[in-house]
C-alpha cells in the first residue's frame, strides 16, 4: 500500500477526521428519514422529499468549492488548483439530482422553486462564510465529510432504495455517481490533508470543521420531515 | 489498588470437530446436507471446534460442567485454594437453567462457601463485562481475589431437530448463520490485588467499552420469528407455539453485521484520542473477531493514519478452537500466555466486538514478571 500521508500531523489529522466520520455516520442512523432508509420504511414520496430537500443545497455545492478557490492566497496555489478541479467536476451534479426526481414521479418545477430548508440554510451560510476566509484550509475537514458522505450515498443508499423500491427506471444516478473515481478522490483528500495539516492549529480547524459540517448535515437531513 | 490476571484455564469438550464431520454432530436439517455451510465456513475461516453434544445430538456434558472444568484448570494453575476465593462473576449467553443465575449453579458445582456472586448476561462481550465487575470490585478494594469464568454451550441451539420444529419449514439464512460459526467452551480467569512472582502476572490496566444500541437494530438475537415486529417468545401462549414461529432460533441479521467494524474502529479511535492506546506501544493484539474483516477501506484509512497494528502481532486461536462466543476471549488469552514466552513490561491490547446490538469491549494489559 502506498502511503499518501507522510507527516506526524497529517495522520494525527486524518484519524481525528475519521474519528468525526464515524461518529456523524453513527448520528446520520438516528435521523428519521435516514433511519427509514436503512431499514426498507422509505417511501416513493420519501425519496422524492429526500432529493428536493438535498438539491437546494448540492446546487449551492459548487459555489463554496469556487469560493473558498479564490481566497487562496499565491501560497496556497497548489491547493487552489486542486480545489477548482473538485468544483469543475462537481458544479453540475444537481442537473442528475433533477433527473431522478423526475423519474421518481416529481415536477421539475416543484424541485427548481422549491426553497432551503432550515438546515441547508444553516449548512450553506457556514460554508459560505468559512470559504471567505484567507487561506481557507479547515474546509479540508468539509470536503472530508461530503466525500464520506457521497461514498456512503453510492455504496449503501443507492442499494437499499433499488432494493426496497424496486423502481422500473433508474432514479438513483445522483445517488451512484458519487462512488465512481473514489479512489481518485480519496487519494486527492490525502495528498491534501498531508499539505494543509502543518500545524496543530490547522489540524484542529479542520478537525472542528468536519465536526460542524457533520453536524448541520444532519441537520439538513433531520428538516425534510418538517419540510412541507 | 492495583489488580492482577494471576491464572488461567480453559475447557474444551470432547475432540476438535473438522468441517467435514459438524453435521454428523448437529445433525442433517431435513436428512439433507445445508447449501450454506461451505459458503459460511469459507468467510469465518474457522477449522476445527468443540461440541458437548454427541452424534445423537444427546448433551454430554451440561455448559455449568464446562464451565467447572475451566475454573478447576484455572484455579489448579493459581496459588489459590479455592475455599479462599471470594468471589465469583460468570457470563453465559444461555445458562443450563433459565433461573437461577449461572454463578449460583457453578458455585455449588465448584462447592466454594460465602462466596459473593455476579452473573452477566449478554452475548460476546458479556464475559468482559463480568470480568469489570471483578475488576471494579478488587480496584475498589472491596474483594482481594475474584474468579471470573464464562462459558459456551451454543450447540444445543443448533441440533436439526431445532429447525425442523419450524411451521413452514423454511430456514432462511439469518437463521443458518451461526450454526456454522459459534460452538461450546469455557475460559476462566482468577484476579488477585497483587502479582505473583513466580507467574506471569498481567496487570489489567483498564477495561472500556462502548455499547451502540440507541443507533443500531438488533443484529444477533433470539426470541422472536423473522416475521414478527412486536411478539416475543413469552408472548406466545405456548413455548410449543414460539418454537414452531421460529421465535427460538438464533439469528444473525447478516446485513447489518458490517456495522460491527465501523464500531469497532471508533472505539478503538476514541480510546487512541483519550491517551488509553499507544499504538506504538502495543506487543500483542488478541481480538475477537474474524480477520476477513479486516479488509476495506476503514483499514487502509487506519493503515494511513499510523494507526494500524502490524499483522504480525495480531493473535487469534479461532480457527482451531471454534467461536466459543463470551468464552473466546479467556480460551485465546489462555492459550496465548501458555505458548508465548512474555516479557515484563509487554502489553496486550484486547477487543471484544458484540455483534448482538453492537457493544464493543477493549482491556490493556500489561505483563509482570
Amino acid at each position: 500500500m502506498e502511503h499518501y500521508i507522510q507527516t506526524e500531523l497529517g495522520k494525527k489529522c486524518l484519524q481525528e477526521l475519521l474519528q468525526v466520520w464515524l461518529d456523524f455516520d453513527r448520528n446520520l442512523s438516528k435521523v428519521p428519514i435516514v433511519k427509514r432508509l436503512e431499514t426498507g420504511r422509505l417511501s416513493q414520496q420519501d425519496y422524492c422529499h429526500l432529493l428536493l430537500n438535498m438539491r437546494q443545497q448540492v446546487i449551492e455545492g459548487s459555489r463554496w468549492i469556487s469560493r473558498s478557490a479564490s481566497s487562496f492566497d499565491r501560497n496556497h496555489s497548489d491547493i487552489r488548483s486542486s480545489v477548482i478541479h473538485h468544483a469543475h467536476e462537481e458544479h453540475r451534479d444537481y442537473l442528475m439530482l433533477e433527473k431522478d426526481y423526475q423519474a421518481a414521479g416529481g415536477e421539475l418545477a416543484d424541485i427548481q422553486t422549491a426553497e432551503r430548508n432550515v438546515g441547508s440554510e444553516a449548512l450553506h451560510g457556514y460554508l459560505m462564510y468559512s470559504a471567505s476566509k484567507p487561506n481557507p484550509v479547515a474546509l479540508i475537514g468539509a470536503m472530508w465529510i461530503i466525500e464520506g458522505l457521497g461514498n456512503k450515498m453510492s455504496i449503501k443508499w443507492a442499494k437499499l432504495i433499488k432494493e426496497h423500491l424496486q423502481p422500473s427506471i433508474n432514479i438513483t444516478r445522483f445517488l451512484e455517481y458519487h462512488g465512481k473515481n473514489d479512489e481518485d478522490h480519496l487519494k486527492e483528500l490525502y495528498q491534501l490533508i498531508d499539505r494543509v495539516a502543518s500545524s496543530k492549529d490547522n489540524v484542529a480547524s479542520i478537525v472542528k470543521t468536519a465536526r460542524v459540517v457533520g453536524r448541520l448535515y444532519c441537520l439538513q437531513l433531520e428538516e425534510v420531515d418538517n419540510y412541507e | 489498588m492495583n489488580v492482577y490476571i494471576n491464572s488461567t484455564g480453559r475447557y474444551l469438550p470432547g475432540n476438535p470437530i473438522n468441517n467435514d464431520e459438524i453435521e454428523a454432530v448437529l445433525g442433517l436439517i431435513n436428512n439433507k446436507p445445508s447449501r450454506l455451510k461451505n459458503k459460511i465456513l469459507k468467510s469465518n475461516g474457522i477449522k476445527t471446534r468443540h461440541y458437548a453434544i454427541n452424534t445423537e445430538q444427546q448433551t454430554v456434558e451440561s455448559n455449568c460442567n464446562l464451565a467447572k472444568k475451566a475454573a478447576l484448570n484455572c484455579i489448579e494453575n493459581s496459588f489459590l485454594p479455592s475455599r479462599k476465593i471470594k468471589l465469583l462473576s460468570t457470563a453465559t449467553s444461555q445458562g443450563d437453567m433459565v433461573l437461577p443465575g449461572f454463578s449460583s449453579m457453578l458455585q455449588a458445582e465448584l462447592d466454594i462457601p460465602e462466596v459473593e456472586i455476579n452473573t452477566s448476561h449478554g452475548i460476546c462481550s458479556s464475559s468482559m463485562m463480568a470480568l469489570k465487575y471483578a475488576f471494579a470490585n478488587i480496584k475498589a478494594e472491596l474483594s482481594d481475589n475474584a474468579l471470573v469464568v464464562a462459558s459456551e454451550l451454543a450447540s444445543r441451539l443448533f441440533k436439526h431437530s431445532r429447525y425442523e420444529a419450524i411451521e413452514d419449514d423454511s430456514i432462511d439464512f439469518n437463521a443458518e448463520f451461526l450454526r456454522w460459526m459459534l460452538s461450546d467452551g469455557a475460559g476462566a480467569l482468577l484476579l488477585e490485588n497483587t502479582p505473583r512472582s513466580n507467574t506471569t502476572s498481567l496487570k489489567i490496566e483498564w477495561i472500556k467499552s462502548f455499547s451502540h444500541a440507541d443507533v443500531y437494530d438488533t443484529c444477533m438475537s433470539l426470541g422472536k420469528s423473522k416475521n414478527d415486529e412486536i411478539k416475543t417468545w413469552q408472548d406466545y401462549p405456548t413455548y410449543a407455539e414460539a418454537e414452531k414461529s421460529g421465535a427460538l432460533l438464533l439469528r444473525q441479521d447478516v446485513r447489518l453485521l458490517d456495522n460491527i467494524v465501523a464500531v469497532g474502529v471508533n472505539g478503538f479511535l476514541k480510546l487512541i484520542s483519550t491517551g488509553d492506546v499507544n499504538v506504538d506501544k502495543i506487543d500483542h493484539v488478541l481480538c475477537h473477531f474474524s480477520s476477513h474483516y479486516f479488509k476495506g477501506k476503514i483499514f487502509e484509512m487506519l493503515a494511513q493514519a499510523g494507526t494500524f497494528i502490524p499483522e504480525e502481532k495480531w493473535y487469534t486461536n479461532l480457527y482451531e478452537r471454534g467461536n466459543t462466543g463470551c468464552a473466546s476471549l479467556f480460551i485465546m488469552l489462555d492459550e496465548f500466555i501458555k505458548t508465548h514466552t512474555l516479557n515484563s513490561g509487554d502489553t496486550i491490547l484486547c477487543m471484544v466486538p458484540e455483534s448482538g446490538r453492537f457493544n464493543c469491549a477493549y482491556m490493556l494489559l500489561t505483563v509482570e514478571k
